[in-house]
């Protein structure tokens, strides 16, 4: 590794180094204050490097990793909702009594994988980034030590372990039959035409790899998790799970889907061409079709008679990435930048809805039930408001983010001529509708019961709550800048 | 390319009749001690043999949850001495940059060694150290 090395990978080094710092400070003195502070300074300045990144240094790091405008959007994106999520803890973990120091210390590390699994161009850095960020996630599921807390952990942990496994044999098949462990093809391996159709054992091994990666995802039929981790880990951290982890995972793929972004570029002196990715084969193609199909139809309806807000989000979250998997299909820089549009909207509506619900938990108990959210309006009209426009949001009605997201994807999957995907994901965004608007429905009921204390919100809290509502609502009305942004880093090339 | 493929599907068939022989194998063993080994029920046949001396007690104690801990810093700690031994094999021609990078590594692990002991995990008996003190677990 050479020091200009370390100057591209200078965001994962600052993250990784805020860890080690937050870790030295809860050994010295323990202050929920100043391990926050670290935690929250080093994502800050990660995100701040993001942007000087940009203009100033990309490039591979050796066979294993590239930064390029990509990856610096994911990136972005990934530390971007760390930061939210830092911040909503700081509120939430203050209302507690479980020590607090360690969590972001975990956090800063689920970052950190995040960010591994956005620059990976191989199966080294892939397994490294996935197990970082999964191993950080499982310790902090089970952070508030509940039954629910440490039961959930344990399925997650049981289910990611067998999950991790598959990858890794998956990886193994693929590197039998490829000889190679990059994403995309190298010419002195297969010569300029690329190695032709897989072999039977790549095959096996793709399917395996992307039973892990459909773990990470939630897709059916590996979704089964989903709720029980959702309802039983802390409110921001499900928002971490249903982001971070769904985002950088699903960055993973598209990269895998599409191999290098650009052709003819230069690997030592050997030139590497376009690809169409790790597995570039028709069965492949069915199998990921059938997934999104089954995601999609199977979040919605679970989700439909869910009274449980955390898991009714635990559902429409496995819906969603049913969706983003339409703009996988697609492929190429049409689906690459839809899924990118898409990832913004779905995290600025998702960080919004667990932020009110993060805002609403007090010391007993979270608020995760339908019943606690009804008459929320008269009580209190910004939470709700922010609440209605993230379930809009992720309904997808317009003059909201997620109808111009999917927008995106519909456009995406039309000019590809995916017609019965297209037509699958209209379908499932009306059924969604429902249960979106039952929750918006309960806030705006007027009730006579006794009222529960509700929790004060602090100030930071309220600023990104009200941060992330004026994003929802300012990409569903003025979309044009983000579209031009994502298209310029998500299209590919430098 | 085609007999690339032929040669790979007949790559295969070496590790069926190996997988055939493993299972063989077991089977074999299985059946053969079931059909030579003694069947007897004496009063100490199923007791767990202690070179002659009568068990007491059970084997199935509560352990305290920092041996865990222990274990785990074993585990972590080994792993290092297997990064810096392969290092230390290719010390020259890895040169200052290899330096720095075990440096960094080494120093990496120090900080969460001085954790871990600050936190007391590294009282193995005892329970929790100072910075522990008085919370979470008993309410």
């Amino acid at each position: 590794m050479t020091g200009e090395d370390v100057i591209i990978l200078l965001p994962l080094v600052i993250v990784a180094a805020a860890a080690v710092a937050a870790m030295l400070a809860i050994a010295v003195r323990r202050s929920h204050a100043a391990t926050a502070g670290i935690a929250l300074t080093g994502l800050a300045a990660a995100l701040a490097e993001v942007l000087v990144n940009l203009w100033l240094k990309k490039g591979y790091v050796g066979h294993l990793a590239v930064m390029d405008n990509q990856a610096l959007f994911v990136i972005g994106l990934v530390l971007a909702a760390n930061l939210v999520v830092g911040i909503l803890s700081y509120g939430y973990l203050s209302r507690r009594r479980e020590r607090a120091e360690e969590y972001y210390v975990l956090l800063l590390l689920a970052a950190l994988g995040g960010m591994v699994l956005a620059i990976s161009i191989h199966f080294a850095t892939f397994f490294l980034g996935l197990e970082v960020l999964s191993v950080s996630l499982y310790g902090l599921v089970a952070y508030e030590r509940g039954r629910l807390g440490v039961e959930a952990s344990l399925k997650y942990l049981v289910l990611g372990g067998t999950a991790s496994a598959f990858v890794f044999f998956g990886m193994g098949l693929v590197y039998f039959d490829r000889g190679s462990m990059i994403f995309f093809w190298v010419d002195w391996l297969y010569g300029q035409y690329g190695p032709g159709p897989l072999g039977l054992v790549a095959m096996v091994g793709c399917v395996m790899m992307f039973v892990g990666i459909g773990f990470k995802l939630a897709v059916v039929p590996f979704h089964l998790w989903t709720a029980d981790v959702y309802q039983g880990a802390p409110a921001p951290v499900t928002a971490l799970v249903a982001t971070v982890s769904k985002g950088a995972v699903l960055a993973l793929v598209l990269r895998m889907a599409r191999g290098s972004p650009w052709a003819g570029y230069y690997f030592g002196d050997r030139a590497v061409y376009y690809s169409g990715g790790v597995c570039p084969s028709a069965p492949v193609f069915w199998i990921l079709a059938a997934i999104a199909v089954a995601s999609m139809f199977t979040g919605n309806l679970l989700a439909l008679r869910q009274r449980n807000v955390k898991r009714l989000l635990a559902y429409s979250s496995i819906s969603h990435l049913g969706y983003l998997l339409v703009a996988v299909l697609v492929s190429g820089a049409a689906g690459a930048t839809a899924a990118g549009f898409y990832l913004v909207t779905y995290f600025a509506a998702t960080l919004a809805a667990f932020g009110v619900v993060t805002a609403l938990s007090g010391a007993n108990g979270e608020a995760e039930s339908l019943e606690d959210y009804r008459g929320l309006a008269w009580r209190r009209p910004a939470l709700a408001a922010l609440m209605t426009v993230a379930m809009l949001s992720l309904a997808g009605i317009p003059l909201t983010a997620g109808f111009v997201g999917k927008f995106y994807l519909l456009t995406a999957g039309a000019g590809a001529g995916l017609w019965a995907l297209v037509i699958i994901l209209v379908a499932n965004s009306g059924i969604g509708l429902f249960y979106y608007l039952r929750v918006v429905w309960a806030m705006f009921e007027r009730r006579a019961t006794e009222e529960k204390e509700l929790p004060r919100i602090g100030v930071a809290t309220g600023v990104v709550l009200a941060g992330l509502g004026a994003a929802v609502v300012l990409i569903g009305v003025w979309p044009g800048p983000l579209a031009e942004l994502v298209r310029a880093w998500m299209g590919g090339g430098w | 390319m085609d007999t690339q493929t032929a040669e790979k599907t007949t790559e295969l068939w070496p590790l069926a009749v190996y997988a055939g022989l493993v299972a063989a194998t077991v089977l074999a063993i299985v059946t053969i001690s079931y059909l030579l080994g003694e069947r007897h029920r004496e009063r100490a046949t199923g007791l767990p043999y202690e070179s002659g001396i009568v068990p007491t007690g059970t084997a199935r104690r509560p352990l305290p949850v920092n041996f865990y801990l222990v274990a785990a810093l074993f585990v972590i700690f080994d792993v290092e001495a297997v990064f810096l031994l392969v290092w230390a094999g290719a010390f020259r021609q890895a040169g200052w940059a290899g330096y720095v990078e075990i440096v960094v590594f080494a120093g990496v692990m120090g900080a969460g060694l001085f954790y871990l002991w600050r936190v007391g995990a590294l009282k193995v008996i005892g329970g929790r150290g100072e910075h522990e003190s008085g919370d979470t677990d008993e309410q």
